[in-house]
């Protein structure tokens, strides 16, 4: 590290579930440059200091989806994030919101890869094609449909920005749904009307108030909430269509 | 799942599986596909210590090779691959790889993967380094990322595949000369699974994080390849560490070599394009394949060590020595379309607008060409263990690996894994499950001592530290025998230190610190591969490049003595084994390793001289 | 057996966490003031319906210094709600593709905006008109 050593603050909000009955803050001095992330200055603080912080992290290139926390209460990846824009103030770091945490920064995904898995994120062919007809064509217009929803890194901010996350656990939520929105918009597939049950469920589309904090804090600007949205009117357009045709509806 | 317990109170809980893979990154995605769409009774056990999803596939750029265009041929394909391996490549292997690889690039289309499409709708196809025609397939810049997504999301759909997430490998179980199963940790209770399987695949992916710069993710760090090795299975050409020339400086992350196959320049101090002095030109209007920044990626990163060595690099106050990725020429609109990914690297991380300022990069690690030797059918030499993918070496990258061939790797041999573990698994008979539960309590014993025992004043990340330092020395783009002794020695005062490491945390949810040192564990006995493998190779070939040597003899090319596989063998408590294996020649007989106008030319004779 | 135990932090005063839930509770509270502008029209509807006398009296009540001061509020709070409902029209509505790419957000609220501004604009001037 350069010339003058600058040292930040970082407060963390530690939680070690063998030990400790409720979270607690811990404050530690941190030697930084300019180029140094917040997840750096985590990994120092492992390294030098105290190995029993616990984090995930892993390609810090913000692709992997590891890192997300807290910073200084917004729901960011903290290797995209750097200590220089915090200093001289102290910067504060937490597990991401409306998720239980394990321990430290480490939350439960749990019930967040149970909603991906029960979205159906997989392609329900509408035409059946064998390896030797070669590649499905799409058109640019049918690729662009779809495209920026296939961008989600599955980091979990835009849950820890859903106030409904909170309220409701079982919310599906704004990453599982556009994954749905992905593939129910790619010309090749053909399971809209399979997802659209659990879209329009108790647990689906209509949890969504429109806060739209998610998409705010997407660091991949998938705008998941754009997807829950769109996919409230196709629920609601479902809803009476079954009334309107013998054979409308997801059923 | 049953649970057992051994005399310290301690319990091992037991998980009866057909298959159990390790490693949840593409190829381990893919060879659990493969077992399910075999046989949907076979019961997988697919272990990963991140979620599937995190796995260091996902930071994968540029793309995946596979002959599309009606111009291209396998054979060229099989010329590319093989020479830009410097002829270390298992050429049977590889006429395999080339036939496959478009056919598991249209499966991965037809399963959702967002290939990047030409205007008439087809998959579109991209130029990359060492590629005589464009053959690599590509999702934007973020092909790893689309492809491992497509591949956990439609592995989704197959019950069978029981995912052990955030579970972390330990050992192998090995009885009767066969794999018979795996002893994991699940990281968020740090309570021991013994999964028995009749196969074995390991997919763990490469070693790199064993170096100080690098493009990969803390996870890279070698996990199965130090696993089978201690099971006497052989690791096969460890010296061959392919340095990446485009490089973010100090952290080492990517700027993929799209960027040079959409058109970029690589310039030195002076604006020049310096690799027009190291057999890679002449300079051509447009960007032309195998010539200048369409080289070969050791070519590039030695092209950048020379021009330090002259003085022509840019000295940055901070970044150190950089050369400039200029991008400028290509605007704005046409980078945010291709790559967009590095347009916000750069934004983000360097504070640089690409359309408007030039990149600074230089070289850093990224590829274990090396792995875990296996035959075509993934299998090693210990019954029912498989590998695949970067911690493998089933011959297809040799001594140097192009661009864009190890994203295929991952789907061509994921599946011959998968086919091959599935039929072992229907063939054998299942294990002696008592005796296989007293090898996992001896495992569990071994691994929880590491951190109940007491005394140790050792640092994981001081002995970290220095064995990447000394990787970096020792085993660079440019190696000598004294650093490389210096390395080695190093690498043994490092083994011995580790055993009287201190663990901070002796808690049992989420003990990262604990997992560490294990993980170190493992990465000290590869980097121990590498660097005796690279002592023992007394010649230049591919990402294996050496000064020295009697009248600098070791800087040459030697098939004489050393058109040749390293294998290093696990000796307990000492030093690798070296031994060297045969290389497979079909067709291709080694030859000059040719760029540019001087390629072009050996290009032409060769097709003469079939005529 | 496992020493897990996740903890589940309390959501008591989510909304005051953010300044952005707090433009969004200010937001969903500004409908309130619309409900009640309706509610006062709705009332006159229902005077008129009671005779000419009722729709007088309504009209005194509505000249109250209590009345104009409880209508400038509804004012300031309606075109807050307008202005935030607006904002939300890139969230809430599917993509509008034009030559092959999306409506950027900005043109989408614009438009949200000119339409109501005419909408109103005609609406005021057929009202003028019948007075006059």
């Amino acid at each position: 590290m350069s010339e003058s050593q600058k040292v930040i603050e970082i407060e963390v909000l530690r939680y070690l579930p063998e030990s400790d009955a409720a979270p607690h803050s811990e404050i530690y001095k941190v030697p930084f440059s300019d180029d140094m992330s917040v997840l750096q200055g985590a990994q120092y603080i492992k390294d030098n200091l105290d190995g029993s912080l616990t984090f995930r992290w892993s390609c810090r290139m913000a692709i992997c989806g590891s890192c997300g926390m807290m910073i200084n209460g917004i729901p960011k990846l903290s290797c995209e994030t750097f200590l220089r824009d915090y200093y001289p103030n102290r910067i504060s770091i937490e597990a991401l919101a409306n998720f239980p945490i394990e321990k430290d920064l480490v939350t439960d995904l749990s019930g967040f890869i149970e909603k991906l898995e029960a979205i159906q994120p997989y392609i329900i062919p509408k035409e059946p094609r064998t390896l030797e007809q070669g590649e499905y064509l799409q058109t640019p217009e049918q690729f662009n449909a779809y495209i920026q929803f296939t961008s989600c890194i599955n980091c979990t901010l835009c849950y820890a920005a859903c106030p409904q996350v909170g309220l409701n656990p079982d919310f599906i939520g704004p990453a599982a749904i556009a994954l749905a929105h992905r593939y129910n918009m790619d010309s090749r597939d053909g399971g809209t009307a399979q997802r659209m049950e659990l879209l329009a469920s108790e647990d689906g589309v209509y949890n969504c108030s429109a806060v739209g904090y998610c998409s705010e804090v997407c660091p991949k600007h998938v705008d998941p909430g754009n997807a829950v949205n769109i996919n409230k009117i196709e629920a609601a357009k479902d809803y009476f269509l079954r009334f309107l045709s013998p054979k409308g509806g997801s059923k | 799942m049953q649970f057992a317990y051994s005399e310290k109170g301690l319990s091992v809980e037991i998980f009866k599986a057909d298959v159990v893979i390790v490693g949840g990154g593409g190829a381990g995605l893919r060879a659990a596909i493969a077992v399910a769409e075999s046989d949907p009774k076979l019961k997988i056990a697919l272990v990963s210590k991140v979620y599937p999803m995190r796995s260091h596939t996902v930071a994968a750029e540029g793309g995946a090779a596979g002959v599309k265009k009606p111009t291209d041929s396998f054979e060229y394909h099989f010329h590319d691959t093989v020479g830009g391996g410097d002829w270390l490549c298992e050429q049977d292997v590889v006429e395999y790889f080339v036939k496959q690889a478009p056919v598991e690039l249209t499966q991965l289309e037809h399963w959702g993967c967002p290939w990047s499409r030409t205007e008439d709708g087809h998959v579109n196809v991209r130029a990359f380094g060492g590629m005589k025609i464009e053959r690599t397939w590509f999702a934007a810049d973020k092909s790893g990322f689309h492809i491992l997504h497509t591949l956990f999301q439609t592995s989704i759909k197959y019950p069978s595949i029981k995912r052990f997430d955030e579970h972390f490998c330990v050992d192998l179980l090995e009885e009767d000369g066969r794999a018979q199963g795996a002893v994991v940790v699940e990281m968020g209770t740090g309570e021991f699974t013994m999964i028995e399987a009749k196969s074995v695949i390991i997919a763990t992916g490469g070693a790199g994080r064993v170096f100080r710069e690098s493009t990969l993710g803390g996870i890279v760090t070698g996990d199965g390849m130090a696993l089978a090795y201690r099971h006497g299975v052989a690791l096969r050409d460890m010296e061959f560490v392919q340095y990446h020339p485009t490089c973010m400086p100090i952290t080492g992350l990517l700027f993929t070599e799209a960027c040079r196959g959409e058109g970029g320049y690589l310039v030195n101090k002076d604006g020049y394009r310096y690799l027009q002095d190291y057999g890679l030109g002449p300079l051509n209007d447009k960007p032309k394949n195998k010539y200048m920044e369409l080289g070969p990626r050791d070519r590039l990163s030695q092209a950048f060590y020379f021009e330090q060595q002259k003085g022509r690099t840019i000295e940055h106050p901070v970044l150190g020595s950089v050369v400039h990725l200029d991008l400028r020429h290509l605007g704005e609109a046409y980078l945010r379309e291709r790559l967009p990914l590095i347009y916000e690297m750069a934004e983000t991380f360097m504070g640089i607008d690409p359309a408007k300022e030039p990149i600074p990069v230089r070289p850093g690690v990224h590829y274990t060409m090396g792995g875990i030797k296996v035959d075509g059918n993934c299998e090693s030499s210990l019954k029912g263990l498989y590998a695949i993918g970067e911690c493998s070496s089933v011959g297809i990258h040799g001594a140097n690996r192009l661009g864009s061939n190890s994203l295929t790797e991952l789907l061509v041999f994921g599946k011959v894994a998968g086919v091959q573990a599935a039929a072992n698994a229907k063939a054998q008979t299942p294990g002696n499950s008592a005796s296989l539960l007293k090898q996992a309590q001896a495992v569990e014993q071994r691994v929880m001592a590491l951190k109940t025992k007491k005394g140790g004043t050792e640092r994981i990340a001081t002995i970290r530290k220095e064995m990447v330092q000394s990787m970096e020395d020792g085993c660079g783009i440019y190696r000598m025998e004294d650093t490389m002794q210096a390395t080695c020695d190093k690498l043994a005062e490092l083994r011995e230190r580790f055993k009287n490491i201190s663990i901070d945390d002796q808690s049992s949810v989420w003990n990262t610190d604990w997992l560490t040192a294990i993980e170190l564990d493992y990465q000290l006995d590869v980097a121990q591969t590498m660097a005796h493998s690279a002592i023992n190779r007394k010649e230049s070939r591919g990402a294996h490049q050496r000064l020295d040597g009697p009248d600098g003899a070791y800087k040459l090319r030697d098939d004489v003595n050393f058109l040749k596989h390293s294998e290093a063998y696990y000796v307990a408590g000492g030093a690798p084994r070296i031994a060297l294996g045969d290389v497979k020649i079909t067709t291709s007989q080694p030859a000059a390793r040719v760029y540019g106008a001087a390629g072009e030319k050996a290009d032409q004779e060769r097709k003469a001289s079939h005529v | 057996m496992s020493k897990r135990k996740p903890y589940v932090r309390s959501m008591d005063g989510w909304w005051k966490k953010n300044p952005y839930y707090v433009e969004y509770m200010i937001h969903e509270g500004t409908a309130l003031f619309v409900a009640a502008y309706a509610i006062t029209l709705l009332v006159g509807l229902v005077r008129l319906g009671q005779g000419e006398a009722a729709w007088n009296g309504w009209l005194e009540a509505l000249k109250s210094p209590l009345s104009l001061v409880c209508h400038v509020a509804f004012l300031v709070a309606i075109a807050y709600h307008a202005f935030t409902w607006f904002k939300l029209f890139p969230l809430t509505m599917p993509p509008i593709m034009v030559g092959g790419k999306r409506l950027e957000p900005g043109v989408v609220v614009g438009s949200g905006w000119t339409a109501a501004i005419v909408a109103a604009l005609a609406l005021l001037g057929l009202v003028w008109r019948i007075a006059a």
